[in-house]
């Protein structure tokens, strides 16, 4: 595909995504901020179901070899720089999604958000052009590299190439276990109901003895 | 037009989304931010410092600034949209934070997100709805991190706004 279909198509899917976000107020953060912090799952629950699609979709096409997966080396530096951005992300109260949107509503503090993550990674590019860590993916290997902290590339279709069993068979593992935590959410959600139902029922109930008296 | 109107339930926002980002990544790779937000960052950095760029070897081979690079788009695609749709359901309005403490954990936010993408590799779009869906090792590892900073973040967040 040549240059600009490539952009255009990019451009495309960002407008209608910045569109159904906008219009739903679906943030990352708060997926995982209210669920930690409040025990509330309004957008918890729709992003499971997107990595069940997800799952699905990608680990039946790369079953067959489609599909664009992303491939490079993966280690330490995934856990270290998420932590560092889950931090962030609760802090600045936007991700990278909803800086660009609520950007796009007229909000200055996303604006600002934004401004500093770009100054963000450019301090990175500093302190890695002095010690060249994680590897450029240049020198990535696919295999273990345990002085660079690199344990290599592995995803559902290596796991199909290494065993012999389709990668789909892994997606659908993947699809039950966060069908089974959706699930417990749902579990949580109807036993907070039953509390607030019979709260709010003793209640109702106090009222009416203190009007009769 | 009720959908300007009323919001929408998030899990039908998703559930289009993921259907689109199959497409996406059969076409040209799964939904992703980070990667835009990098090349903005040195096409920026380039713009101000010209030639003296090719001196932070980040800039020459991690990330050599390319305005064709198809990731940016998705950045200035959701801006468009969020605009779009924010003026037709009549919700742009200018949001100022109002106290310091905001501004500082803004500016924190924003420099913990951006220089964690670039340690990681990948943002939290990318951890979500692309590697993790992959079942590639790298979207476990960065849920892990991603959980326990947000789970950090909200405790701090959480002192903030008691104290």
């Amino acid at each position: 595909m040549s240059v600009i279909g490539e952009c255009l198509i990019a451009f495309v899917f960002g407008s209608v995504v910045g569109l159904l976000v906008q219009r739903s107020r679906f943030c990352n953060t708060s997926a995982l901020r209210d669920a930690m912090l409040f025990k509330t799952f309004r957008n918890t629950k729709p992003l499971l179901i997107a990595m069940m699609i997800l799952t699905f979709g990608f680990t039946l096409f790369l079953t067959f070899g489609e599909g664009k997966a992303m491939h490079f080396d993966v280690g330490l530096n995934q856990v270290v720089g998420l932590f560092l951005f889950g931090i962030g992300m609760v802090l600045a109260g936007a991700c990278t999604v909803s800086t660009w949107v609520k950007a796009g509503e007229g909000n200055v503090g996303a604006m600002w958000a934004l401004l500093f993550t770009f100054i963000g990674m450019f301090l990175f590019s500093l302190l890695w052009s002095v010690n060249y860590w994680p590897p450029a993916p240049i020198s990535m290997t696919g295999e273990p590299n345990l002085e660079a902290l690199q344990l290599g590339f592995v995803n559902a279709r290596t796991l199909q190439d290494k065993f012999g069993i389709p990668a789909i068979v892994f997606g659908m593992v993947q699809v039950v276990l966060l069908g089974l935590i959706y699930r417990a959410i749902l579990i949580k959600e109807s036993a907070q109901q039953l509390e607030h139902d019979q709260v709010a029922a003793a209640h109702r109930a106090n009222m009416a003895v203190n009007t009769k008296s | 037009m009720n959908f300007f109107k009323k919001t929408l339930d998030p899990t039908i926002a998703l559930t289009l989304i993921a259907v689109l980002d199959i497409f996406l990544f059969l076409l040209v790779g799964a939904w992703t931010v980070g990667g835009g937000e990098t090349m903005i960052t040195g096409l920026v950095a380039e713009l101000f410092m010209g030639d003296e760029l090719s001196r932070i070897p980040f800039w020459s081979l991690v990330f050599k600034p390319d305005a064709g690079y198809w990731k940016i788009y998705i950045s200035l695609g959701m801006l468009f949209g969020a605009i779009v749709s924010a003026v037709l359901s009549k919700e742009f309005y200018l949001r100022i934070p109002r106290r310091l403490s905001e501004w500082v954990m803004i500016t924190l936010g924003g420099l913990l997100m951006g220089f964690g993408i670039r340690l990681a590799f990948v943002c939290n779009v990318s951890t979500f709805f692309g590697l993790t869906p992959q079942m590639n090792l790298g979207g476990y590892l960065a849920i892990s991190g991603i959980l326990a900073g947000a789970w950090v973040g909200s405790w701090i967040y959480k002192k903030v706004l008691e104290g």
